[in-house]
């Protein structure tokens, strides 16, 4: 017979009674040694205070992964022991038909695919746009210059959310147009790369790193015969390259990260993300599939986070400026 | 195996909502004469000699909504029919949903990129119509003079609007009671004996309840197409206008005591306990997890996901269930006057002149009673001809498996009137927006204890309302 | 003019696909528009803008999407905030912690809500189970909870970042200055407060106007989440234009919707400028 214990603290759970103790004593040590460094002897208390800290780091680390965690192990459980009773916190026999589903009949593959392309593409297209205004802005003079910087910096203030649906609309008509049409109307990996191949934050980024090289750089390449284009690509981005570096990786982000316009715009190249809400439409006994799907979304990062830690976080902090 | 049944499942709780009309009938019953006669004179033309005059074999895409296993069999109906003639060549194109389905013809109507035959669900027959892009089915059953007498009379109402009718029937299913009957036996109920009326669910679930066979008697998703079916077993309509078939619906009808009864049962039976409510929302399947895990002993929701549940709770982890079926319960006896529900087929008249014959053809090819048998047998959907249930092998299968039958009987049962052909709106909307969203709104302010019924069915009654008035200004 | 060919084709890109539609969205909210783009739109003019901006759909997404600021940017500031503070000592083995707490920046909006969607799930959830409520109302049903319970989704998915931006923070805080008010006698509280707190206030100024930018136009974990329900309840505004485009198809009204959003990120932006031009100040 069950009983309905909505809202009864008694009647928590057995596992979470268990893991609530856990942390509890945790903490309570923590505290306990909080008080033993104040009062004991100074050598005790300074290895009181590194074990206390250890202590703490290590619940919030759990708090922070466990998430993670547990969506790896229910990747690798089989669906009905993820919906039983108490729940699965060990993977025992770890199972990787989850994986397999997911990768081919999931069509996560495919998804990671065009991730990989569209990104590639919106990386790529980013870096040359933004070098190249950026030396215009930095190295040349023309007329004009002043307003058009201005409308670079004018782009910034019109977030893409605002102009999604009428975006959809040129890619629609764009679409229409001969030979070209076919790789920029709706649904194609045209659509999903081109509104994003230019930005005035990347721009302006480069610009910075652009001015902050010193003046007669350009005055000795000029008498070396260095023409512009060849000063820009052997020069000046040699010696931006921590800030060109820093706009990839955030740009690498941003792409990859994308949902709204993927989701609007394409029904046979989704993307990863987009990807991901359509396996999580799959019900109750595949759900260790999506789960997998869930993983697999998140490898690139991973990837990324573990090998360029440092550029990355240069590159997420100059471009959180933009928002 | 197991995913394709389950993502059947997923499928099934998401997009089956969209339950609409039944009866409406023979026009002439439905109260609008007017519409008869003018819809009838209105017919474009079909052009069936054009397909004659074409160069064989004529090549069509048929755009549908059948996810993996009934995919499957949609293919293997394709095949059969592309293999048995070969004037007409069919390529299939599916998309995970209706909702998807229909998001990929509106944008083809602005690129151009629009099959010849689609699948569209019921609630979508008005929005079909204001889209002007389709070709009446009638046009090309009456061009040809088409026998259609072996479809099911009240689907051929239901997509009908002022007596014409505008797409092919193809698949149809309705809602029916899915219960534990180990739960009923634990509570002391014949578990051969599943409620019929709204007073026989309140009665057993408070035995069920009382006896702690489980914590609920029934999970009710908050969901519009239930009000919507039960006003038609009230023989009320939902919408003005005869529910939209003489005239373009303009405002909505519930607002009154019939609907207010029903918003005050639901309420009664969530506030004393009776039933637990899962929430809203078109993907959700929590109501059928309630049943799986012990939570509730009933809960309601389309026939379509028969096949799917039932193997669910037959295997693994389930052990506590033993799945029973009967007709939807309503609130007084008779169990007939469900909506028809499901999906059509509708021609484009986009395509050229040949391609809209074409579609014809396919369309036709799926609504005879041979295929419709060999569909509904593998799919669990209901066939729309008449003579299907005694072909094989839907036959065999009714007689092997008999609460397959039930959606089928309370399809046919009942009476043919306004109300029971189910309403016809353009701004249908879902869980989310539009009528629907303003019923499942109205309910769930009800169930958070904010307003009373007739507050909520007032509420409900404005928001949808303003969602039709939107609509119809901007079809003009 | 090679100046003119170099920024071409990022103009181009901008014309077509943000100028273009910005300017088009204020003549498309002058049209009340058919639910399919083959019929005729009609001309209402101004009154379009009225009606929508009074409406309860808009007054009630501009209440929300405000209020998931106020939950999510001070709670994910404070949070990446402490766990910087924490990470930035001189421990054996600190750099494992480092990593851990800025593993979230690897899921996106979609993992981030799939994941927290089955922890929330009613029936099989650990967090109802947890709490003794399974097959109660998950938080994303429940109308008080639903945009809390999305806000701490998105608040988790953006700790890493917020953790790497504090902790970039705080490295530029110079360790002398630190290091004299100790000397001084000042706690470790009073160090935080007086030195600390003081030089990283650039940066938690524009943590929080970023992170208010970011939230403002917040979408994925609500359509993953709760399509905007209950009752409206989660619906921010950028979820209200993508319902109104493709579940309404009223394209006016979305206009005029995403008007307002424009507007009401103009002044977030404006000061994010700013902050972008004393940037440029300090490094030259």
């Amino acid at each position: 017979m069950s009983v309905d214990r909505s809202g009864m603290l008694g009647a928590l759970a057995p596992g979470f009674s268990r893991f609530l103790v856990g942390v509890a004593a945790l903490l309570l040590a923590s505290i306990v040694l909080g008080v033993v460094s104040w009062r004991a002897h100074p050598a005790v208390a300074r290895r009181a205070r590194a074990i206390n800290r250890y202590v703490l780091l290590g619940v919030l680390a759990l708090i922070v992964l466990f998430p993670i965690y547990i969506t790896v192990v229910n990747s690798l459980l089989p669906a009905d022991k993820i919906a039983a009773r108490p729940p699965t916190l060990f993977p025992t026999h770890a199972l990787t038909g989850g994986y397999s589903q997911a990768w081919t009949q999931g069509h996560v593959s495919s998804y990671l695919w065009n991730s990989f392309v569209v990104t590639f593409f919106i990386v790529a297209g980013q870096l040359v746009t933004s070098i190249c205004a950026a030396y215009a802005f930095a190295f040349l003079r023309f007329p004009l210059k002043r307003t058009i910087f201005v409308i670079f910096l004018a782009t910034l203030m019109v977030p893409f959310e605002v102009v999604f649906f009428t975006n959809l609309q040129t890619v629609v008509s764009l679409g229409h147009l001969p030979l070209i049409g076919r790789f920029l109307g709706l649904d194609t990996y045209g659509a999903l790369a081109v509104p994003f191949l230019a930005t005035g934050f990347g721009a302006f980024l480069v610009r910075q790193a652009f001015l902050s090289l010193p003046r007669d750089l350009r005055d000795a390449a000029e008498l070396d015969g260095y023409g512009h284009l060849k000063f820009m690509w052997r020069v000046a981005v040699p010696l931006a390259r921590p800030t060109i570096a820093a706009l990839a990786l955030f740009s690498f982000f941003d792409a990859w990260n994308q949902y709204l316009w993927p989701l609007v715009v394409t029904d046979h190249y989704r993307t990863v993300q987009v990807g991901l809400r359509q396996l999580s439409r799959v019900s109750l006994d595949q759900i260790n599939v999506t789960f997998a799907g869930t993983v697999l979304a998140a490898v690139p990062l991973l990837i990324l986070l573990l090998v360029f830690q440092k550029q990355l976080v240069r590159g997420l902090t100059a471009g959180a400026v933009k928002g | 195996m197991l995913q394709r049944r389950i993502r059947h499942l997923a499928v099934a709780g998401t997009v089956i909502v969209a339950l609409a009309g039944c009866g409406g009938g023979s026009s002439s019953k439905g109260g609008g004469g007017g519409g008869t006669t003018s819809g009838a004179q209105a017919l474009p033309a079909c052009p069936l000699a054009a397909l004659r005059a074409a160069k064989k074999p004529v090549s069509i895409t048929y755009w549908h909504a059948m996810p993996r296993a009934n995919n499957d069999e949609l293919k293997k109906l394709a095949a059969q029919f592309n293999a048995q003639q070969h004037d007409v060549h069919v390529t299939l194109s599916g998309a995970a949903t209706y909702p998807d389905n229909f998001t990929r013809f509106k944008a083809g109507l602005s690129t151009g990129a629009l099959p010849d035959l689609m699948q569209g669900e019921d609630a979508s027959l008005q929005a079909m119509i204001d889209s002007k892009s389709i070709l009446p089915v009638a046009s090309c059953i009456k061009a040809e003079g088409a026998d259609i007498s072996d479809l099911i009379p009240r689907v051929v109402a239901y997509y009908s609007v002022g007596n014409v009718l505008y797409p092919m029937p193809f698949n149809d299913s309705n809602p029916i009671l899915y219960y534990n009957k180990k739960a009923f036996r634990r509570a002391g109920l014949d578990p051969n004996k599943p409620p019929l009326t709204f007073a026989e669910v309140e009665a057993d679930s408070r035995q069920i309840v009382r006896s702690g066979a489980a914590p609920y008697g029934i999970a009710l998703k908050t969901d519009s197409w239930l009000i919507e079916h039960w006003l038609a077993k009230s023989g009320h309509t939902t919408v003005n206008n005869d529910n939209g078939r003489t005239k373009r619906a303009t405002k909505v009808t519930f607002d009154d005591a019939t609907g207010i009864s029903l918003f005050r049962w639901i309420n009664d039976m969530v506030k004393s306990k009776l039933a637990l409510s899962t929430g809203a929302g078109d993907n959700k399947i929590d109501h059928y997890l309630a049943v799986g895990n012990g939570r509730a002993a009933m809960t309601i929701d389309t026939s379509a996901a028969l096949g799917t549940i039932s193997q669910l709770f037959a295997a693994g982890r389930f052990t506590n269930v033993e799945l029973g079926a009967g007709p939807m319960p309503g609130p007084s006896s008779p169990n007939g006057g469900v909506l028809v529900g499901g999906a059509a087929n509708y021609i484009l008249n986009r395509s050229a002149p040949e391609k809209q014959a074409a579609a014809y053809e396919f369309a036709k090819f799926l609504a005879t009673a041979k295929i419709q048998a060999d569909w509904s047998a593998a799919t669990g959907y209901v066939p729309v001809s008449k003579s299907a249930a005694t072909l094989s092998p839907l036959a065999e299968k009714y007689a092997r498996a008999p609460d397959f039958k039930i959606a089928y009987d309370q399809l046919l049962a009942g009476t043919v009137n306004p109300a029971t052909s189910g309403p016809v709106i353009g701004a249908y909307g879902s869980s989310n927006e539009g009528v629907r969203g303003a019923i499942v709104d109205g309910i769930s302010g009800m169930l958070d204890g904010k307003v009373t019924p007739e507050q909520a069915v007032a509420n409900a009654a404005a928001q949808a309302n303003a969602a039709i008035n939107d609509y119809n200004s901007r079809v003009g | 003019m090679l100046g003119y060919a170099l920024v071409m084709p990022s103009l181009l890109v901008f014309g077509t696909f943000i100028f273009y539609p910005f300017v088009k969205n204020f003549w498309l909210g002058l049209y009340r528009t058919p639910p399919f783009p083959n019929l005729p739109r009609s001309w209402v003019g101004i009154s379009q803008y009225r009606d929508v901006l009074t409406s309860t759909l808009f007054t009630n997404s501009f209440k929300v999407t405000v209020e998931f600021v106020a939950l999510t940017v001070p709670v994910g500031i404070v949070a990446g905030l402490a766990l910087a503070v924490l990470a930035h000592q001189r421990l054996r083995g600190i750099a494992v912690f480092r990593t851990i707490f800025s593993s979230t920046v690897v899921t996106s909006v979609a993992v981030a809500s799939l994941i927290s969607l089955t922890l929330l799930n009613p029936q099989i959830g650990l967090l109802n189970y947890w709490l003794g409520r399974t097959g109660s109302l998950s938080p994303l049903d429940d109308p008080k909870w639903a945009l809390v319970a999305v806000a701490g989704v998105t608040i988790w998915q953006n700790l890493g970042l917020s953790f790497i931006i504090m902790s970039a923070g705080l490295q530029a805080v110079p360790d002398e200055l630190l290091e004299a008010a100790r000397v001084d006698g000042a706690g470790t509280w009073s160090r935080f407060r007086n030195v600390t707190l003081p030089m990283l206030s650039p940066t938690l100024f524009f943590a929080t106007i970023v992170g208010s930018i970011l939230a403002f136009h917040s979408f994925g974990q609500i359509d993953l989440l709760t399509e905007g329900g209950p009752q409206d309840h989660t619906n921010v505004l950028v979820y209200a234009i993508y319902r109104t485009v493709f579940k309404e198809n009223n394209d006016g009204k979305a206009a005029v919707l995403a008007i307002a959003l424009f507007a009401m990120t103009l002044v977030l932006t404006l000061l994010q400028l700013r902050i972008l031009e004393r940037r440029v100040s300090y490094e030259r």
